[in-house]
């Protein structure tokens, strides 16, 4: 029958670009030329570009040390994946443009996780396995990374998570490091920024309904309590939230004089543009899932005067913060934000860690990164050094958005209140 | 105070909802096909949209060509999908609908097309004014989605009452084999039925972009099933029932965060009142037994 065969052969079709749509890509190391994310079932690792002859004449042609990076370039965590994916090519490309690590380029072999937990165990297996990497750095959510964090720590293979803030990630074994600044510290430098720097006492939070949302809360009202703030209203709302009328309606009847409100660009910027339009005028607190320039961008003047924290300062002098905020800008045509800085950074601790250890032997690895100290050549640097939990030290920073970009506010070096 | 400001708020809302539901339940009156794929016809339609208006500047213009694209991608998805699993189980075409659905959220996402970033929309209120009352306001970006949904809500209701093709069309969607025996053109029918559902489609893309500000490739993923839900609500096929379930949907979904919080999320109230309409009135609120 025509049309049976036709409708069989439509839902094959369908079948098979759902399984083309879930496979993993591959690409190579950064190369401008090179077409973004090659597309491929079955993946495959490019050769890196030969360097120069005049930079290094002498040397016999060595294997690159590859390291392994997954973020998610599809489905809903596609922006933040790609911003990751770029930094780390970024990272990868500095590194070798000056003489790469120990002699040898640097590799980066990626897979693309959807920010799915099943595909980041697997691409974890896979990395380990197959592309036999000596260190891996995740550019994925929470809970892809911490799908894959056991599976590293098994093999033993150092894995860096750049910015997911589960503390359960870190919490998996001794090969486990992470970039970001957990969410409770973030909390508490929060409750400190509205007590002691603006002065606020009456406080309305807005808490994004997942471990990102409710560990950033927990942090700041533990500091808040100290503080003796007082919190005139709390409510959750869901991911992906855009009607928040009916919630800001709330706020304005509580009497809050400031809202501290977690959550990511998109939800962020459709609550600070409603909060204008209903005539709600008061302070908001967020925290580094504002910090793209896609939440100004989207937000438009209603953006004016928000203030977050965030690992990433813009107006910072410091020589590496300046080449990733220029470099990026150049090599992506858009600015760069903090998910895509916290990647860069995370590449750019096992360049050093590598390069200190002298060897790709991972206890040696793991031991360079513990023993790090006033680290400066990361982009939200410096990093003090890390716990022995395995979390960064560094100071946090404040921005507030000014004549349409973030601007330094405040930073918080009290090395008491920003260590986890 | 509130209790205006809230109603009007879910006005709004509901008529984001509610032109996205006709045109779901304008497809399956007819053709009885669960379109889910119409939530891409709605992401495409934002995408033009925005592009349009980044070229011309022009609100009115980026809107009437959104919907012109949109309308006609709506009639290639008909011609080469659904056009060949007309006589097959209707579980077929709805399983194909999500394919392509999918299929067409994952190729909108790819760097030549939209790209895994979300796009301003800053077209405003294109020049409408804020109204401001002692009980509630609306900013001029309702104002537009309030006066733009109710023009296009009134010229299909002209359409399908006051023309031949839309008498056609009544005829169509109440039995198919019946219309086509006395003599109406089906086809055509079918071509102009999928035009403007998915006209309609691709102006709520454009105006929920305007309201958020956003447009994004992902977006169509919760107008997909929320639509769905809606014309089950209002009875399959019924237009006047997918209006009055979207008003009925956003008010219950405003009024419950506003006065208990999101003690769920608000999107999961949808699938609690279509649990309850299944139970107690199957056929939907307006939808024939």
């Amino acid at each position: 029958m025509y049309k049976k065969f036709f409708s069989g052969l439509i839902a094959l079709i369908v079948l098979s670009m759902l399984v083309v749509a879930c496979a993993p890509q591959t690409t190579a190391t950064p190369e401008a030329t090179q077409p973004p994310a090659a597309e491929t079932a079955a993946p495959q690792v490019t050769e890196e570009p030969t360097m120069p002859a005049t930079e290094q004449p002498t040397e016999a042609p060595q294997e690159p040390i590859k390291i392994g990076f997954f973020s998610p370039t599809t489905g809903f965590a596609a922006a933040d994946g790609t911003s990751a994916l770029q930094s780390a090519q970024l990272a990868v490309k500095i590194i070798n443009e000056n003489g790469g690590v120990l002699g040898r380029q640097l590799e980066l072999v990626f897979y693309d996780d959807a920010a799915k937990p099943d595909q980041a165990s697997a691409i974890a297996r896979k990395l380990i396995e197959q592309d036999k990497v000596v260190a891996a750095v995740s550019g994925s959510y929470s809970g892809a990374t911490r799908a894959a964090a056991p599976i590293f720590q098994e093999a033993g293979i150092p894995m860096l998570s750049a910015y997911a803030i589960h503390p359960d990630i870190t919490k998996t074994g001794n090969m486990i490091y992470r970039i970001g600044t957990l969410a409770n510290v973030e909390g508490r430098v929060g409750a400190e920024l509205v007590g002691k720097v603006m002065n606020l006492k009456k406080v309305a939070i807005l808490t994004v309904d997942n471990d990102f949302g409710i560990s950033l809360t927990d942090g700041f009202k533990q500091h808040a309590a100290e503080l003796g703030l007082e919190i005139v209203l709390e409510e959750k709302y869901p991911l992906g939230e855009t009607e928040f009328r009916p919630i800001i309606g709330k706020i304005k009847s509580s009497g809050a004089e400031v809202v501290y409100a977690t959550g990511y660009y998109n939800e962020a910027a459709n609550l600070v543009t409603q909060m204008k339009d209903e005539g709600l005028n008061i302070p908001i607190i967020g925290q580094e899932g504002y910090d793209s320039p896609k939440f100004i961008e989207l937000a438009g003047p209603a953006a004016e005067g928000v203030i977050i924290t965030t690992d990433l300062n813009r107006d910072s002098d410091r020589p590496m913060t300046r080449t990733f905020l220029e470099q990026y800008k150049a090599t992506y045509g858009e600015d760069a934000d903090m998910v895509g800085a916290s990647a860069f950074d995370a590449v750019m601790v096992l360049a050093y860690a590598i390069k200190t250890a002298g060897s790709t032997d991972p206890m040696a690895i793991v031991n360079a990164i513990a023993n790090l100290k006033d680290f400066e050549d990361v982009a939200t640097g410096p990093f003090w050094n890390f716990t022995a939990d395995r979390e960064v030290v560094r100071p946090v920073s404040s921005q507030i958005v000014k004549d349409g970009a973030f601007h330094l506010y405040h930073e918080f070096d009290d090395i008491k209140l920003v260590t986890p | 105070m509130d209790f205006a400001q809230n109603l009007s708020n879910a006005i709004i809302l509901g008529c984001t909802y509610l032109l996205m539901a006709a045109g779901l339940t304008m497809v399956y009156g007819v053709l009885k096909v669960l379109h889910i794929a119409h939530a891409s016809v709605y992401t495409i339609g934002a995408f033009v949209g925005v592009l349009v208006y980044s070229w011309v500047g022009n609100f009115w213009l980026s809107l009437l060509i959104a919907m012109i694209f949109s309308g006609v991608f709506g009639i290639l998805i008909y011609r080469f999908s659904y056009y060949y699993l007309l006589d097959v189980p209707r579980t077929v075409p709805l399983i194909a609908s999500i394919g392509l659905f999918v299929m067409l959220t994952d190729l909108l996402q790819k760097p030549f097309l939209m790209g895994p970033y979300q796009r301003a929309f800053p077209a405003g209120g294109a020049g409408l004014p804020r109204i401001d009352t002692p009980w509630f306001s609306i900013t001029s970006k309702q104002l537009l989605i309030f006066s733009v949904t109710i023009v296009l809500m009134v010229l299909v209701y002209l359409l399908l009452t006051r023309t031949r093709i839309g008498l056609g069309w009544q005829a169509a969607s109440l039995d198919r084999e019946m219309a086509a025996a006395v003599g109406i053109n089906l086809n055509r029918i079918i071509a102009l039925n999928f035009f403007i559902g998915s006209a309609l489609a691709g102006a709520a893309g454009v105006l929920v972009g305007i309201y958020n500000n956003s447009v994004f490739a992902t977006m169509g993923d919760l107008p997909s099933y929320k639509a769905f839900i809606i014309i089950v609500l209002g009875g399959m096929g019924s237009l006047p029932g997918a209006i009055l379930a979207s008003l009925l949907l956003a008010i219950v979904e405003n009024f419950l965060v506003a006065s208990i919080g999101y003690v769920l999320p608000r999107d999961s109230i949808a699938f609690l009142v279509l649990i309850l309409m299944l139970m107690f009135r199957p056929h939907g609120l307006l939808g024939q037994e």
